[in-house]
């Protein structure tokens, strides 16, 4: 089987590599082992949110000129473009956003923190400073039973902004039923019921009877809807302005960003092999030639080019154990300390030195093994070495900026 | 077990279980049925308290669907469905009685019913008998019933096509399975005659039965079992004649391919890998330059393609997609992957109908607002599903491929 590329990872970068290259008219493959972290997606993307000393930072594009070499944005030749073309490519896609690489705005995360995120879902709740919120006072309201939303969290942290919250529940005959199975009140479950116009009716009623009787400036929600018309259908009919609060993983906003990008791949006639995993390759001389699937047992699929996708630990791309820290698919050379000591530091909340590690690269992103260059295949996004995407946020800028920035540098061989 | 060491992992696969919860995001039934304890709690979560005892077994988990979504989503290799269904096995007490031993006798029954097809048919679509049939055994009175064929495949094979098979020097054997053989023998006829256009003769097998997926679905797991070695031991003689079994049905291939080993517990890695369904089967040949085929200038269709659960869990929804995109008269598009509901013989139970119809809800709308030619999957049952929902018609890839095929100018492009 035969393609221009094959993609390695279904995840964020994996699928913004993809679309970027159907753009330009080749034909893609995206090999994608389960389903990927973008369903932890918390209905943001950042570029960065703090430098180095941990301190937030307001003007990221200034702040990405200062960082080292070893960091996978200085590897990408315009960021300001790039970030430009990520935000084009995700709206296109049918998703809504605001934010600008200019200037960050803060997000509220499950947890009722504030922090800077790049774009946010134009549903979700934002505001421009890390220390106060454009509300006085506030309805969090939580759909009674759901798992994702720790509404103590969340108020205690919207109060320490300075804002006033009343925290309320409400139901509906739907969600009653569903909570027969109280461990699958999940939000993304909560969101299936969620989906017809006549519910949403019925759930704009259910908050307009919270909130009756008492002034407030906005109404804050988990982020239980996934489709636009729904949203705008429950805008319309709550009296007071609505914005989501992203739930802890999976989200209906991560789930909703997946869904429409892999929908657009597929679309436009890519072949997405879901849930399957490469298990070999053949190099020669310096060339990745075909790899092999689990699933596909004997089938070789070639391209000219190869983008590897394939995410950190968590996502599998990299992996360890007492021996070693390694690169899962093909062994590749890696950035990493090998001795099990100094890979962790004792306290959990410092800054881990494993989380820095990942595929060794050059300047193009072009990997090697045992020290040969591979000079088809590419890495990008969070397997690549050289970042702390916890501690700096910067992950899913990473994830876009470095796939966008490879696409290039194929089109251009 | 060094590796296991070195790695840390556990011999029990659920402990690779991350507990990220991504199974619950694309299980059917979660959402709609919540007397189902969900993915992630009825497989990795409950097997660990199956383990200390067999008390913490809920029967719940029948209402699972099997359709392995769950282990398509999962990052780390958790076999969630089959954990499910292995626990089924092993702790339920829950009896099949005699609705779920018919529905599981696909062969049986299908045997006495082309006796009859004509009789059969007219009685399964009267009112009056779906009435009686939903108040006395549970089969859900609004289920259409694929109607009998009158003449079997294995019959109008051996009368018009077994003969001529020996005048070509390639050879494959064809599982045509229930479906094929009792009601639809009309895909087994495409099949001979696009292997006959590329120069492979078809052969059956010594010895056929039922594949087992009803029998394991309903609980009978010995008869599934005994079929299953019956099966595995033609598949081997097949084998050792030099011929590969070819399936037309993606559920049958995963069956005999993954759950007789995974789920049975029989032995066949031998002849896991000359066990392939056609449309792959056709696509490596192509892919390997070993064949051609040649298509009609007239044939125009615009084909949604439904992704199969079990085609899904195969991984092999790319080879029938790749190869309907070669039929230049065919404008495909591909549905979005979810279950459509019927899963086999649940969605013919009473108690299952209308979550079988809920589940199923998205991809009705989707196909009734594209208003495709025709639906293609290659499974039986979806087909069964989605015609009865749509009113759409459903065509396995490789009827598609026989339909649009330039049969004398394919012979000739293989005549060597």
């Amino acid at each position: 089987m035969k393609f221009n590329t094959i993609i390695i990872g279904g995840g964020l970068s994996g699928l913004t590599a993809g679309l970027a290259l159907q753009k330009a008219g080749q034909r893609v493959a995206i090999v994608s082992k389960g389903q990927s972290t973008l369903h932890f997606n918390p209905a943001s993307f950042d570029l960065l949110g703090y430098d180095a000393t941990g301190a937030a930072v307001e003007h990221p594009l200034q702040a990405i000129a200062a960082l080292p070499a070893t960091h996978p944005y200085s590897k990408c030749t315009n960021v300001e473009a790039l970030a430009q073309e990520a935000q084009a490519l995700l709206e296109e896609s049918g998703i809504s956003l605001i934010g600008t690489a200019a200037a960050n705005h803060y997000r509220i995360t499950p947890m009722g923190v504030l922090k800077p995120a790049w774009l946010t879902l134009a549903d979700y709740a934002t505001t421009e400073q890390g220390t106060a919120l454009p509300w006085k006072k506030v309805a969090l309201i939580n759909a009674i039973g759901c798992l994702d939303f720790p509404t103590k969290f969340i108020a205690a942290g919207l109060r320490k902004a300075g804002t006033e919250v009343d925290v309320k529940a409400f139901t509906l005959p739907e969600l009653e039923k569903q909570r027969q199975s109280p461990s699958e009140m999940r939000a993304t479950n909560i969101a299936k019921v969620l989906s017809t116009a006549n519910v949403v009716a019925r759930m704009a009623q259910a908050i307009n009877a919270q909130i009756a009787g008492t002034t407030y400036d906005a109404v804050l929600l988990p982020g239980v809807l996934q489709n636009p018309d729904l949203v705008a259908q429950l805008k319309s009919q709550v009296s007071t302005p609505v914005h989501f609060i992203a739930t802890l993983p999976p989200s209906a906003a991560g789930v909703h960003v997946q869904t429409l990008l892999r929908q657009r791949f597929i679309a436009a006639g890519g072949v997405h092999l879901t849930g399957d995993k490469v298990v070999g390759g053949t190099i020669e001389s310096g060339i990745l030639k075909s790899v092999t699937t689990e699933n596909l047992i004997d089938t070789r699929l070639e391209a000219n080019h190869f983008i590897l996708a394939t995410g950190s630990f968590m996502s599998g791309g990299m992996d360890s154990n007492y021996e070693s820290v390694f690169e899962t698919v093909f062994g590749l050379d890696v950035d990493a300390l090998q001795v099990p000591s100094e890979r962790v530091k004792f306290n959990v909340f410092e800054a881990q030195p494993y989380m820095e590690f990942g595929v060794s690269t050059n300047e193009k992103l072009q990997v090697k093994k045992d020290g040969q260059e591979i000079s088809n295949c590419y890495a990008v996004g969070s397997v690549l070495s050289g970042a702390n995407r916890v501690k700096q946020s910067c992950g899913t800028g990473i994830s876009m900026l470095t796939a966008l920035q490879v696409v290039k540098h194929i089109l251009n061989k | 077990m060094a590796d296991l060491q070195i790695n840390s992992e556990s011999v029990f696969n659920f402990e690779q279980c991350l507990k990220c919860s991504v199974c619950t995001v694309y299980c059917p039934v979660s959402a709609v049925n919540p007397a189902y304890p969900g993915p992630k709690q009825a497989g990795p979560d409950g097997e660990r308290y199956r383990l200390k005892s067999p008390v913490f077994f809920d029967e719940n988990l029948k209402k699972c669907l099997n359709c392995k979504r769950c282990e398509v989503s999962c990052p780390q290799n958790v076999k969630v469905g089959d954990i499910i269904q292995k626990a089924r096995m092993k702790y339920s007490t829950h009896k099949p009685g005699l609705r779920d031993r018919m529905l599981a006798s696909t062969d049986f029954v299908g045997t006495m019913a082309n006796r009859f097809a004509p009789i059969v048919n007219i009685m399964l679509a009267m009112k009056l008998t779906k009435t009686v049939m939903h108040g006395t055994i549970g089969v859900d009175k609004h289920r259409q019933f694929p109607a009998y064929s009158a003449q079997r495949f294995e019959t109008w094979f051996k009368r018009h096509a077994q003969a001529e098979q020996s005048q070509y020097s390639k050879q494959v054997s064809y599982f045509h399975g229930c479906y094929v053989n009792y009601n639809f023998p009309k895909l087994g006829q495409d099949l001979v005659k696009i292997m006959n256009a590329v120069g492979y003769g078809v052969q059956l097998l010594d010895k056929e039965k039922c594949c087992g997926v009803a029998k394991i679905a309903n609980g009978l797991y010995d008869q599934a079992k005994k079929h299953g070695k019956i099966n595995i031991d033609s598949i081997r003689k097949a084998k050792e004649a030099g011929r590969v079994t070819l399936t037309t049905s993606s559920t049958c291939c995963f069956t005999i391919r993954d759950e007789y080993e995974h789920i049975l517990e029989l032995p066949q890695e031998d002849v896991r890998e000359s066990v392939n369904l056609a449309t792959r089967f056709l696509f490596q040949l192509l892919d390997e330059g070993k064949i051609k085929l040649a298509f009609r200038s007239d044939y125009k269709k615009h084909v949604a393609y439904h992704s199969a659960c079990h085609m899904e869990r195969m991984g092999w929804v790319v080879y029938s997609t790749e190869l309907l995109k070669l039929i230049p008269g065919v404008q495909l598009t591909m549905l979005d992957s979810q279950c459509c509901g019927i899963s086999g013989t649940y969605g013919f139970k009473r108690e299952n109908y209308e979550v079988s119809q809920t589940i199923g809800a998205p991809l009705f709308a989707q196909i009734k607002a594209l208003a495709p030619d025709c639906v293609s999957t290659d499974c039986e049952t979806c087909k069964w599903q989605i015609e009865m929902s749509t009113g759409v018609p459903v065509e396995n890839p490789i009827s598609i491929i026989a339909d649009a095929l330039d049969v004398e100018l394919t012979k000739q492009l293989n005549a060597n």
